[in-house]
């Protein structure tokens, strides 16, 4: 890595008046540094770099301040970087005071650089102290992501990862699941926003997130909120159900087209079953689950889910859905005492089926290759001219 | 008893006092046949407001009038007691008038825009109770343009959205209301409600749209079926749109195939029977019998194609004669039965032991208007002879 000297030269470069050119270079130099971790490290030394670059952000060349957030945002992706760039650089105030400006034009960095940051819970907690402490609350974050064309020159989709990482906290958790406001509801369409895969998986890993305080989950599955279609939609297919099962549904679930998709992506299929499965640990959640029919639903994804993973969670859900009440004192699946020698075995049941579960993904995938390689082998024949 | 003497005094004076009234009135009374139409007439005592604004026989309410055209009061004080009486007005639900005086009080442009934005809400929620939906919205808007955080202009405009059955744009005003009064139970509810009938909506128009598909397709399996049996409808079209090759017999029958649609099944004559396929695959035809002779007709709502024609005709006149037969002839064994081919002027014998559907594949049978049609002769009758003259005759 660069000298102390090296360093200080580097640092010179990095000021509003130094030549165009010669800036250009030592950022992108830095850039190339922030790409890997050996580099992030050394730069994680030397907070006055990155105070130079943060300063640079400001600069009229547009490719400098470009690459200058694309530094940052690398580093934000590394953990080992957080506390330096929040605490040592203090970085957080001034992405905070441009990310609500409607004109800002660099707020797509910016939720990047956020989202990264609020990752593992300790930033996390320092992220959302700063929006207290610049005023930017949990409402305006909501607002600025409900709101289409919120920002022209900005996508705004790691609002979604942003607002999930949040929801690590309880203070945001129940901010969002204030039953005096209106802020939840507003979420939920998103469960099925198609134009962003980001902006989607960050709904749905908010909502899973929340659903872990199972004292709300009375109040989310009530017509108040009603989180249960929003959680189903996605899971939802184009299959045609008879007549008596589409009555019981909820009512965003009746009649779909035949043209339904489902999730593409098996990671939110796999969360949005997750949360149903968080939302049936109480007596009333099961019951709800029950009444509203979710069992088609389930029956018919299951059949056409190839992920091996995905429908192992859809299994489980199943079992809790046709499984039989379980005995008195046991109601509440979250809160129930489990003792130690039962809980090792379960632990041991759990690696025992993760293992399963990585064999047969591999059986998959090998199978695959050999497919693959028996076509090559096949083109390969052919054009060598082989007759068999 | 003896009563002292001055009582006895002040009593006859308290007689006389009291006898007066029966004989004088006391000034501005009512008169004892009309008075309950002169209590009716003081603004206390009144009901309902008059639909007249006479202003000499109800003068309280020409003050709305007086205070239009008044010099001495100025904008805002005129403007502030047009709107008192708006108010007044729409407290005793009188709504239309309440819009009057609203309309009076922005009229008076004075210049304050919190009244102003009073003033539309008001008119909005009178408009609102008189059905007036587009106007109360209209209203509601321009006071959330000069005010966008006024309350009840947000619930309001949300509410005429719901009975406009805008329900994505109750949901947009009620988001925006919320954003300045985050935990106002009123747009909170008004948004549950919004959202709730915009996804019942959602829901009716998906299943109006999968019922209309499978309509579609049971009308396409229905005309498949008559096409495969080589049967062919008749529109009202005209025989020009039948094209070059309809004089071709093959061509004809596939030129009218071609003109298969779905109009081609309606039944003009007899409302609300159609042709249907049962579950077993065979059609049923709803089949009018003529007798010209009486100018009647029969109406056999559901004939299988695969029934005999003396099958039904047994059993129409096989017990009882019909009243309109008084020459008492239509017997079954009598009975003759005919299909017409106007094009070629040419008439049909069919035997009756035929079933429905031989008749129907005949290459010159056109169902008209989606019910077939034939023509029932007695043999031997003077009719059936001069009916036939002139024209045409093949038999089956």
């Amino acid at each position: 890595m660069l000298s102390d000297s090296e360093t200080a030269e580097l640092l010179s470069f990095l000021t509003p008046s130094t030549r165009p050119d010669v800036k250009g270079h030592a950022i992108e130099y830095i850039l190339g540094l922030s790409g890997n971790r050996d580099g992030c490290h050394f730069l994680r030394s030397k907070p006055d770099l990155i105070v130079a670059l943060c300063a640079l952000t400001t600069d009229p060349s547009i490719v400098i301040v470009k690459n200058c957030y694309h530094i940052i945002i690398n580093l934000s992706a590394d953990e080992t970087l957080h506390n330096v760039l929040v605490a040592d650089v203090k970085v957080l105030p001034l992405l905070v005071k441009n990310f609500v400006d409607p004109e800002f034009p660099h707020s797509d960095q910016i939720s990047t650089i956020l989202s990264n940051l609020t990752r593992h819970k300790k930033t996390c907690k320092t992220v959302f102290k700063v929006l207290q402490e610049e005023e930017v609350g949990l409402a305006k974050l909501v607002d600025m992501f409900c709101t289409e064309g919120y920002n022209k020159n900005a996508k705004l989709h790691y609002l979604g990862p942003l607002l999930s990482n949040l929801t690590q906290l309880p203070e945001a958790r129940n901010f969002i699941m204030d039953k005096d406001r209106c802020v939840v509801q507003r979420l939920l369409p998103f469960t099925q926003y198609q134009a962003s895969v980001t902006r989607r998986g960050g709904v749905i890993g908010t909502l899973h997130n929340c659903c872990f305080d199972h004292v709300h989950h009375e109040w989310l599955l009530s017509d108040a909120v009603d989180i249960l279609p929003f959680l189903l939609l996605p899971l939802a297919g184009p299959e045609e159900l008879s007549e008596e099962d589409n009555e019981g549904l909820p009512v965003d679930l009746q009649y779909l087209p035949e043209d339904k998709k489902r999730e593409e992506d098996p990671d939110i299929r796999k969360m949005l079953l997750e949360t149903l499965l968080l939302l049936t640990a109480t007596k009333a959640g099961r019951k709800t689950l029950k009444d509203k029919n979710v069992y088609p639903i389930m029956r018919e994804f299951h059949k056409w889910e190839k992920d091996v993973k995905v429908s192992a969670t859809c299994e489980k859900l199943v079992q809790v859905l046709i499984g039989d009440e379980p005995e008195e004192g046991m109601e509440n699946l979250m809160e129930v005492e489990i003792p130690e020698d039962v809980e090792d075995k379960l632990k041991e049941a759990d690696i025992k089926e993760q293992q399963e579960l990585e064999e047969e993904q591999k059986k998959q995938e090998e199978e695959q290759k050999k497919k693959n390689n028996d076509a090559n082998l096949t083109d390969r024949q052919q054009e060598s001219g082989l007759t068999l | 008893m003896a009563s002292p003497a001055g009582e006895h005094d002040s009593d006859d004076g308290w007689d006389e006092f009291f006898d007066k009234f029966k004989t004088q009135e006391y000034k501005n009374a009512f008169k004892p046949d009309t008075w309950e139409e002169e209590f009716d007439k003081i603004p206390m005592f009144m009901k309902t407001a008059p639909e007249e604004f006479d202003p000499q026989e109800y003068p309280e309410l020409a003050c709305l009038q007086a205070l239009i055209h008044d010099e001495d009061m100025s904008p805002e004080e005129k403007a502030k007691s047009l709107k008192d009486e708006g108010n007044a007005f729409f407290k005793e639900k009188n709504y239309k008038k309440a819009v009057l005086a609203y309309t009076a009080a922005l009229k008076v442009d004075c210049g304050d825009q919190e009244l102003a934005t009073v003033l539309l809400t008001n008119r909005a929620a009178a408009d609102f109770h008189l059905g007036n939906m587009r106007a109360a919205l209209n209203d509601a808007a321009a006071a959330k343009k000069i005010n966008p955080n006024h309350l009840k202009a947000l619930i309001r405009g949300a509410q005429c959205c719901i009975e406009l059955r805008n329900f994505s744009e109750a949901i947009q005003w009620c988001d925006e209301g919320l954003k300045a009064h985050p935990t106002d139970k009123k747009l909170q509810d008004v948004r549950l409600t919004a959202d709730k009938l915009k996804r019942a909506a959602e829901r009716d128009a998906r299943k109006a749209k999968i019922k209309e598909k499978r309509l579609q397709s049971e009308k396409e399996v229905l005309l498949a079926a008559i096409k495969d049996r080589g049967i062919k409808l008749l529109q009202s079209a005209k025989p020009s749109q039948r094209g070059s090759d309809s004089e071709d017999e093959d061509g004809g029958s596939s030129a009218a195939i071609s003109e298969l649609s779905l109009d081609g099944l309606s039944s003009q004559e007899i409302v609300g029977a159609q042709v249907f396929l049962d579950e077993q695959g065979s059609l049923h035809w709803p089949v009018l019998l003529l007798y010209p002779e009486h100018q009647q007709s029969d109406f056999i709502s559901a004939f299988c194609e695969s029934n005999c024609f003396i099958d039904h005709l047994a059993v129409m006149f096989g017990e009882e004669l019909p009243p309109w037969d008084v020459d008492r002839k239509y017997n079954t064994q009598n009975l003759q039965l005919y299909f017409e081919d106007e094009e070629k002027e040419t008439i049909y014998q069919i035997k009756p032991e035929s079933s429905l559907l031989d008749v129907l594949q005949h290459k010159r049978y056109f169902i008209k208007a989606g019910t077939p049609s034939f023509i029932i002769l007695v043999n031997g009758s003077a009719f059936k002879k001069h009916f036939l003259t002139g024209k045409k005759i093949k038999k089956l």
